[in-house]
C-alpha cells in the first residue's frame, strides 16, 4: 500500500510530538471566511472537555488562494473567560498543510489519516470547514465515546429543517440502512469522531487513488466501519448550519457523486449486505432538544417541472432501468396535477433498487445512469414537501422513518435480481 | 442462299457457343450464391442459438459492451449485434466469390479492386462506428443535461447535436473512402453551414417569440425561484 509523503516541515512537527491522544482533523479549500470560527471551537472544545490530553490540528488543505491555511495557523482563543474554563488553555499545535493526490476531501482525508498514524492517536475527528454552527461540545460528543473505548466509529446527528438533506433522507440513509441493518441517520454527515485504530484501518485500504480521493469519502468511512465489524454510534450535536459556497451547484453531479458512491460500496460488500436483515438502532449519545431552525424555500412548481420534462424525455432510459411495469406507475404520475401529486414511497424504494441493479449490470454508462434519476428523484422531494407542508419535524421523521421500513420491505428484489 | 442462311445463322451459332461455354460459370455463381446464402442464413441460426445459449449478452454487459453500445444509442442486444454483422459479412463475401466465378476480365477487375479498396472500407466503417457511440453519447449528454434544468426543447436540441455530428461524421467516412473528396468537403460545408445559419435564423427570427420566451424564462427563473434546499 503506496503511502503520501508529507512534507518535511509536517515531518519534523510530528517527530516534535511524537505522540498525541487526539487529533483533530480540518479538511479545507477555499474556507479562509469559516475556519477561523471552527479552529476557535475545536481548541475551546479541546481546552474545556479534554485538558489532560495531548491533542493536534490538522489541516489538510486542497491548495486554497484564499489565505486558509495562515487564518488556521493564526487562529487564537483570545477571550478564555468566555468558553467558562477555570484553568489555563494551553494553545493547540496545529498543522497547517496542503495535501498530495488527486484533488478531493478524500485525498485530504488521507493526509490526516496518515498523521493520525504517524502520531499514533487514539482518538481522531474530523470536521467540515464550512461549519457555521459548531460549538465546542462537537468536539467533546464525537470524541467521548471513543476515547471511552465503547465506540469506533461516532457519526453526526443534526437537527436539520425537514426540507433539508433530501439526498441523504431519501436515497443514501434509506438504502444504506436497508443494506447494512445499521440506522446511522446521517451516513454522509461529513463530522465524524473515530478510533486510531480505524484511522488506521481506514488508511491501508487501496482506494486512495479511485474516486474515493475525489467525492464520496462521507459514505465510504461510514460504510467502511460499519460493513467492517467496527462498533457505531451516533451523537446528536444539534443544528447544521454550514457555508453553502456555490447554492446553484449542480444537483444532478451532486446526486451522481453521492449515489454513485453509494453503489461502489455495494459492489465491494455484496456477501455483507445480502446477510443483513432488518435494521437495529446504533447507540446515540448527547442530549437531544429542539431547534429552531431557519425558513426554507422550496419551488415545488420547478421541481414537478422537470419530473414531467424526464417523463417526455427520458422513456426509452427509465423503461430500460425500471421495467414496463415500475415505468407504467411513474408515467401515470404524469397526469396527476401539482396538488395532489403523490410519488409512493413503496414505488420509489423500488426505483432506487433498480437504479442500483442498472449500475451493477452496466446497463448504461453511470453519469448517463445516475444523472437521469435526477427528475425522478425531484419528483419524490416535491411529493415529500407536498406531504409534509403543514406537518412539523417529528411528522417528517416519521415520514422517513416509513420509507425505512419500504426499502427494507422491498430489499427482497435487490437479492432476487442482483447476479 | 445457302452461303446467306450461313452468314445469318453464323452470329447465333456464335452467341450460342459463347453462351455454353458461359453457361456454367453463371450455373457456378448462382451455386455459389444460393449455398453462400444458405449457408449464411444456417450460420445466423446456429450462431443466435450458441450466443444465446452462452449467455453472451450477460457477458457483454459485464465487460462493458453493452454499455458502449448504449453509449452509441444502439439498443439491439449484443448478440443480436454479431449475428448480424457475421450475417452481412458472409453474404458480401459470397457475392465477392460468386462474382469471380463469371470469369469475366471486367468483373475480376472489380474483385481485385474491391479487396484493394477494402482498407479503407475499413477506416470508413471504423469511423463510422466510433463516430456513432460518440454522436449517441453526446447527444444523451446534452439531452440528460437539459432536462436536468427544464428546458422544454430538450429532445430538439439533443436530436440537432446528434444531427450536426452524423453529418460530420458521414462526411468523414465519405472522404476516407475517396468518393468525390472536393464534392464531399463542398457539400459538407454547404449543409454544416446551412444547418448552423438556419438553425440561428429559426432560433432568432422565426422562433423570436420562443426564444424570447426562453430567454426571459431562464432570467426569471435565475430571479425569483432558487431553491433554498440543500439537498446533502
Amino acid at each position: 500500500m503506496k503511502t503520501v509523503t508529507l512534507r518535511k516541515e509536517v515531518v519534523e512537527q510530528i517527530d516534535q510530538l511524537k505522540n498525541v491522544d487526539i487529533l483533530i482533523g480540518i479538511p479545507s479549500f477555499n474556507n479562509a471566511r469559516t475556519i477561523g470560527h471552527v479552529v476557535r471551537a475545536v481548541q475551546a472544545g479541546l481546552g474545556k472537555y479534554f485538558p489532560g490530553y495531548k491533542s493536534v490540528i490538522v489541516n489538510s488543505d486542497g491548495g486554497s488562494r484564499d489565505g486558509t491555511m495562515d487564518v488556521v495557523r493564526s487562529t487564537r482563543i483570545e477571550d478564555q473567560a468566555a468558553i467558562l474554563v477555570h484553568h489555563r488553555i494551553e494553545s493547540v499545535p496545529v498543522i497547517a498543510t496542503p495535501y498530495e493526490g488527486i484533488p478531493g476531501k478524500g485525498s485530504a482525508f488521507r493526509t490526516i489519516f496518515e498523521v493520525a498514524d504517524a502520531l499514533n492517536a487514539k482518538a481522531c475527528a474530523v470536521i467540515d470547514s464550512d461549519l457555521r454552527s459548531i460549538t465546542p461540545e462537537w468536539v467533546q460528543l464525537l470524541l467521548t465515546p471513543v476515547l471511552r473505548e465503547e465506540s469506533d466509529f461516532v457519526a453526526p446527528l443534526y437537527h436539520r429543517h425537514k426540507f433539508d438533506g433530501t439526498i441523504t433522507n431519501s436515497i443514501v440513509y434509506p438504502l444504506t440502512r436497508a443494506l447494512y441493518g445499521k440506522r446511522v441517520r446521517q451516513p454522509i454527515g461529513g463530522d465524524f469522531g473515530f478510533s486510531g485504530k480505524l484511522a488506521r484501518f481506514y488508511l491501508a485500504k487501496d482506494v486512495w487513488e479511485t474516486d474515493v480521493a475525489r467525492f464520496g469519502v462521507d459514505i465510504w468511512m461510514t460504510t467502511t466501519a460499519v460493513a467492517n465489524g467496527f462498533t457505531v454510534s451516533q451523537s446528536f450535536l444539534g443544528a447544521k448550519i454550514h457555508d453553502t459556497k456555490d447554492p446553484g451547484a449542480d444537483l444532478a453531479a451532486m446526486l451522481y457523486q453521492v449515489v454513485s458512491a453509494t453503489f461502489d460500496l455495494m459492489e465491494t460488500y455484496p456477501d455483507i449486505w445480502k446477510k443483513a436483515q432488518g435494521s437495529q438502532p446504533v447507540r446515540t449519545y448527547g442530549f437531544q432538544y429542539a431547534v429552531g431552525l431557519e425558513q426554507v424555500n422550496v419551488n415545488v412548481e420547478r421541481m414537478l417541472g422537470i419530473f414531467r420534462e424526464g417523463l417526455r424525455n427520458l422513456r426509452e432510459i427509465w423503461i430500460t432501468v425500471l421495467g414496463q411495469g415500475d415505468f407504467g406507475e411513474v408515467e401515470a404520475l404524469g397526469n396527476v396535477g401539482d396538488a395532489s401529486f403523490l410519488f409512493p414511497r413503496g414505488l420509489w424504494s423500488r426505483i432506487i433498487y433498480d437504479f442500483a441493479l442498472a449500475y451493477h449490470q452496466k446497463r448504461l454508462p453511470a453519469e448517463h445512469l445516475i444523472k437521469s434519476l435526477t427528475p425522478l428523484y425531484l419528483g419524490r422531494t416535491a411529493s415529500f414537501v407536498l406531504e409534509m407542508m403543514d406537518t412539523d419535524q417529528n411528522g417528517a421523521e416519521e415520514e422517513i422513518e416509513m420509507l425505512c421500513e419500504e426499502f427494507e420491505k422491498n430489499k427482497y428484489r435487490l437479492l432476487n435480481n442482483w447476479k | 442462299m445457302q452461303d446467306f442462311i450461313m452468314l445469318v445463322l453464323e452470329p447465333f451459332r456464335e452467341v450460342f457457343t459463347g453462351f455454353k461455354r458461359f453457361a456454367p460459370n453463371i450455373l457456378a455463381m448462382l451455386t455459389i450464391l444460393i449455398g453462400g446464402l444458405v449457408t449464411a442464413r444456417f450460420v445466423r441460426f446456429l450462431l443466435r442459438k450458441t450466443l444465446t445459449a452462452l449467455a453472451f449478452d450477460s457477458w457483454s454487459d459485464r465487460m462493458g459492451f453493452t454499455v458502449m453500445m448504449r453509449k452509441g444509442d444502439v439498443w439491439t442486444k449484443p448478440a443480436e449485434v454479431v449475428v448480424r454483422v457475421v450475417f452481412w459479412f458472409l453474404v458480401i463475401f459470397t457475392l465477392m466469390i460468386a462474382l469471380g466465378a463469371l470469369k469475366v476480365h471486367a468483373v475480376d477487375n472489380l474483385v481485385a479492386q474491391f479487396f484493394l479498396y477494402l482498407p479503407r472500407v475499413f477506416s470508413a466503417v471504423l469511423i463510422l462506428i466510433i463516430g456513432y457511440v460518440a454522436a449517441g453519447f453526446l447527444s444523451r449528454t446534452v439531452l440528460i443535461a437539459l432536462v436536468n434544468n427544464g428546458y422544454h426543447y430538450a429532445k430538439l436540441l439533443a436530436e440537432s447535436v446528434r444531427l450536426l455530428l452524423i453529418v460530420l461524421i458521414l462526411a468523414m467516412a465519405l472522404e476516407q473512402l475517396q468518393v468525390a473528396p472536393n464534392i464531399v468537403v463542398a457539400a459538407f460545408s454547404i449543409i454544416f453551414g446551412g444547418i448552423v445559419i438556419a438553425l440561428s435564423i429559426a432560433f432568432g427570427v422565426g422562433g423570436i417569440e420562443a426564444a424570447r420566451r426562453i430567454i426571459e424564462k431562464g432570467a426569471t427563473e435565475k430571479k425569483e425561484s432558487k431553491d433554498d434546499i440543500q439537498h446533502l
